[in-house]
């Protein structure tokens, strides 16, 4: 038994966890055993009426079952004095048929071992008490509490009966009259008591008249109608009048759930037992013991279905309720959308305050009947056309209320059946402000990588200008050598190759400027971390010769790849780079040097680092290097290295700062490698 | 020493982007002229230049000495030859340095063949102008040279515009003493008249003073 297992086995059905647990016997207690004192006495008094003519065959035999209820309900610490109160209630009854008191004691061995194997094995498989709700509990019930207990019970009881001499069938008759007595009470009696112990007396308060008169009506019909079946029928009735109390517990099964569906099981079982013991209805033409049977086998196969349909259905309706109650109290925008048409079956709150639409005015008509959907987000249409049945997770698209407010939304969807329908279940978030957010951020990026292209105009202008100045001095060259007499072609076709190249020189260079300077959206990708970082020193090379500072490269040996956009890092690795030469400006140009290097830490992160050997930072500018609008350039934004930061922490990396000890600065970044690249 | 005029200029080519160098030289071949490049400013300095006239197509931004550096140099020089910049960004106050150093132009690239190679045809003559008259001066002086003390005393005062018989009493000797020396300066300053004489004097003057 796992620990967990023990936990719940041994933990009770209420409040006995509390301050009681070492006081083994508590008030509660004492009440329950009280009742178990009357119900078994009661429950045999009933079960000596209910026996068969001419011989006391008993069919329905309540005590046990009053027993194995109380067992059902009580934790297994308080067992031993339940079993002590039934004991007097046993003596009392039992003496008064005048059974030798030594058959007395080992009846109610037999009768306790049944209700200890029969709760224990349920308890335990259910890690708790029973609550006849679930398909499951009711399975679990029938197999050990109804048919397991009395089943190995029913040996020792017809081998104490043998030992006694008492009575006058054989061992396998006496086994078979207990068993199926016991299994029929078991099956009908115990759930009745289990449930109805549960229901608490505020529920009554909760149920309206119009149920409580549906209920009454019920009842009333079962009553009667088993009534006139069970009892006025004829010896050899149409077998059809068996099925007449079938309508009625299905009533009780669909309409009021596991509870009432016992008690109207055991008012069948309990009329037809009394109608039989008083040689009425269908089971009274041959002999006592065949009657017995023939009833016992109709009543156990009638219950065990319908308290599993019960049961079933409960369950069902239960997780309906629990779907609902989630649905109508969800914070989020929902809705249900059926698969095959596209019409909403259901709203919620939330839904109606986010389109404006009431409810009334959404349900019937379909996504495209309310326009709910921008153009970019057809897919959404064509996600219920295409009758898909995977969910939908974090769909963005733009949705227009009825206002005409149009709001950026995420949207969820999970195929379930309704009513046999596949429907789509909807969620919605609402993330316009966070898209406001993330545009603005975008755009102040994008604004800061101009600002930083604009700085390097000169550098940029040299870079394109070059080729350019090649590919035209080449073209003209050619121009002249095909004017003269006997054109070299070898030469032109030299100068043709060479203008090829230079042509792809330029058109690389503003290939890159232009991925920097379009206006983009973060595009996560896997990236090698040396190809990123050299590319930005490429292009930083000719800035670096102009301001006549020597720009070094060390780059880690093993390749390592990370998750990010290229763009915006290499923005961030130019806003460090030229953060560096800046610092050199006042440097001698023997003393300048800047290092841009890439190391891998571990197998977790990489580092990229632009080292200067330029002023430093000034303590006091430390702590606000970060900020935004903070700046110790006198035409500087303070954006760059604030953007910068955002950027990396968008990438889940670490952006610092740090004096060298031997002058200057070293900026650095680290970034998780990334995992897919790195298995 | 000085070298024949007749012998064909030479355009040196000073740019460290191998393409451009390679285009640019490729464009003055096929216009006719005597090309040389270098890929630096250093190898430049080193070249051996046979003394030919010509002029240098220099790039302005260079690894090492840059091209401002080298026209310094060059300037130093006893007969620098003109200087055109080349630049593939042409910023102001480095171009008004280039050009108040004494550079012939300052070239944009991408350069258009009609601008390169008038500025190479500007840049030739204004050498050979220069050339001409330096050797003129050359010659001059050298003329100049052959005066013995009293003739140079007389042509400094003929030139000032003496009479003889002025110059005969200031340098305290007979007239026909100063007509003899005059004839001998004539001669030696291959004059044919006096103004042609003023005329060289002022030539010389202004490059010797």
């Amino acid at each position: 038994m796992s620990r967990q297992a023990s936990d719940f086995f041994w933990s009770g059905t209420r409040s006995q966890q509390s301050a009681s647990t070492h006081i083994a016997v508590n008030s509660k207690a004492i009440r329950a055993g009280i009742l178990v004192f009357i119900g078994y006495y009661l429950g045999a008094r009933v079960g000596f009426a209910l026996t068969f003519q001419p011989r006391p065959i008993s069919v329905f035999w309540p005590p046990n079952s009053v027993l194995l209820a109380a067992l059902l309900l009580s934790p297994p610490r308080i067992w031993w004095f339940l079993l002590l109160a039934a004991f007097p209630a046993h003596l009392i009854a039992e003496l008064q048929l005048q059974v030798p008191p030594s058959m007395v004691v080992c009846w109610f061995v037999s009768n306790c071992s049944e209700a200890i194997i029969g709760a224990g094995l349920t308890r335990y498989l259910l890690r708790g008490p029973v609550r006849f709700d679930t398909l499951r509990s009711v399975a679990v019930f029938c197999m050990c509490a109804a048919f397991l207990g009395p089943f190995v019970s029913s040996f020792v009881d017809a081998g104490f009966v043998a030992m006694n001499g008492w009575g006058e069938g054989s061992y396998w008759q006496n086994w078979r009259m207990r068993f199926f007595s016991n299994v029929l009470t078991a099956l009908t009696l115990t759930p009745s008591i289990v449930t109805w112990c549960n229901f608490k007396p505020t529920q009554w308060r909760r149920i309206s008249s119009s149920r409580a008169l549906e209920g009454s009506i019920l009842f009333l019909g079962l009553v009667i109608a088993s009534t006139v079946i069970l009892y006025n029928a004829r010896t050899n009735p149409d077998p059809v009048l068996f099925y007449v109390p079938l309508p009625f517990l299905l009533w009780a099964v669909f309409r009021f759930g596991a509870r009432a569906t016992s008690a109207a099981i055991l008012i069948v079982t309990f009329l037809a037992i009394w109608s039989s013991a008083h040689g009425h209805g269908p089971f009274t033409n041959q002999s006592a013991e065949t009657n017995a049977r023939s009833m016992q086998m109709f009543l156990i196969i009638m219950a065990v279905p319908i308290m599993l349909l019960a049961a079933g259905i409960q369950e069902r309706r239960k997780a309906e309720e629990r779907f609902a109650e989630a649905f109508r109290s969800s914070p989020d925008p929902m809705s249900i959308i059926r698969q095959r048409d596209g019409i909403f079956i259901d709203v919620n709150d939330h839904w109606v305050e986010m389109f404006g639409y009431e409810r009334k005015e959404a349900i019937g008509r379909t996504v495209r009947d309310l326009n709910l959907c921008l153009s970019e987000g057809g897919h959404v249409q064509q996600m219920i056309g295409l009758r898909q049945s995977e969910p939908i997770r974090d769909l963005e698209c733009a949705v227009r209320a009825k206002a005409g407010g149009v709001r950026q939304v995420s949207l969820s969807a999970d195929v379930v059946e309704m009513g046999n329908e596949p429907s789509f279940v909807v969620t919605i978030r609402d993330i316009t402000d966070r898209k406001l957010a993330e545009e603005a951020n975008r755009d102040l990026a994008h604004a800061s990588r101009i600002a930083l292209l604009g700085e390097l105009t000169a550098s940029i202008a040299h870079e394109i200008n070059q080729p350019l100045g090649a590919i035209l001095s080449n073209a003209d060259a050619a121009e002249l050598l095909l004017e003269s007499e006997s054109p070299p072609l070898d030469e032109v076709r030299k100068i043709l190759a060479d203008i090829r190249n230079d042509d792809l020189r330029a058109s690389e260079i503003i290939r890159h400027i232009r991925l920097l300077t379009r206006k983009h959206v973060m595009q996560m990708e896997s990236l090698d971390v040396n190809e990123v970082a050299g590319e930005v020193v490429r292009l930083m090379e000719a800035e670096a010769r102009r301001r006549n500072v020597p720009l070094g490269t060390k780059f880690a040996a093993a390749p390592a790849r990370i998750f990010g956009d290229r763009v915006h890092l290499q923005q961030v690795l130019m806003n460090l780079i030229l953060n560096g030469m800046e610092a050199m400006a006042d440097t001698p140009e023997v003393e300048r040097r800047l290092f841009v290097r890439t190391v891998t830490n571990g197998q977790q992160r990489v580092e990229i680092s632009v080292t200067d050997s330029g002023s430093g930072i000034s303590p006091e500018k430390y702590p606000r290097l970060f900020d935004s609008f903070f700046t110790t350039k006198e035409n500087g934004m303070g954006l760059g290295l604030a953007i910068a930061r955002s950027i990396i922490d968008a990438h889940h990396g670490k952006i610092s700062a740090e004096n060298n000890s031997t002058g200057g600065a070293t900026f650095r970044f680290d970034l998780p490698v990334d995992p897919v690249a790195a298995r | 020493m000085s070298s024949p005029v007749s012998e064909k200029p030479v355009v040196h080519v000073v740019d460290d982007d191998d393409s451009l160098r390679k285009a640019v030289t490729r464009l003055l071949c096929a216009a006719g002229y005597d090309v040389r490049c270098y890929s630096s400013a250093g190898d430049f300095a080193l070249a051996d230049r046979d003394n030919r006239r010509g002029c240098v197509l220099l790039d302005v931004r260079m690894p090492g000495p840059s091209g401002l550096d080298l026209q310094e140099a060059l300037a130093r020089e006893d007969e620098p030859l003109p200087v055109i910049f080349l630049t593939a960004h042409g910023d102001v106050p480095t171009s008004v340095r280039a050009m108040k150093a004494g550079a012939v132009d300052f070239l944009t690239k991408p350069i258009k063949r009609d601008v390169l190679l008038s500025a190479v045809r500007n840049a030739l003559a204004r050498d050979l102008r220069l050339h001409t008259s330096h050797e003129q001066r050359r010659d001059l002086r050298m003329r100049f040279a052959k005066l013995t003390p009293r003739e140079r005393e007389v042509f400094e005062l003929v030139v000032a515009g003496r009479l003889n018989k002025q110059i005969a009493a200031e340098l305290g000797v007979a007239e026909r003493t100063v007509k003899a020396h005059r004839g001998q300066v004539m001669a030696k300053m291959q004059a044919t008249s006096l103004a042609e004489l003023v005329h060289l004097a002022d030539k010389m003057q202004y490059s010797i003073l």
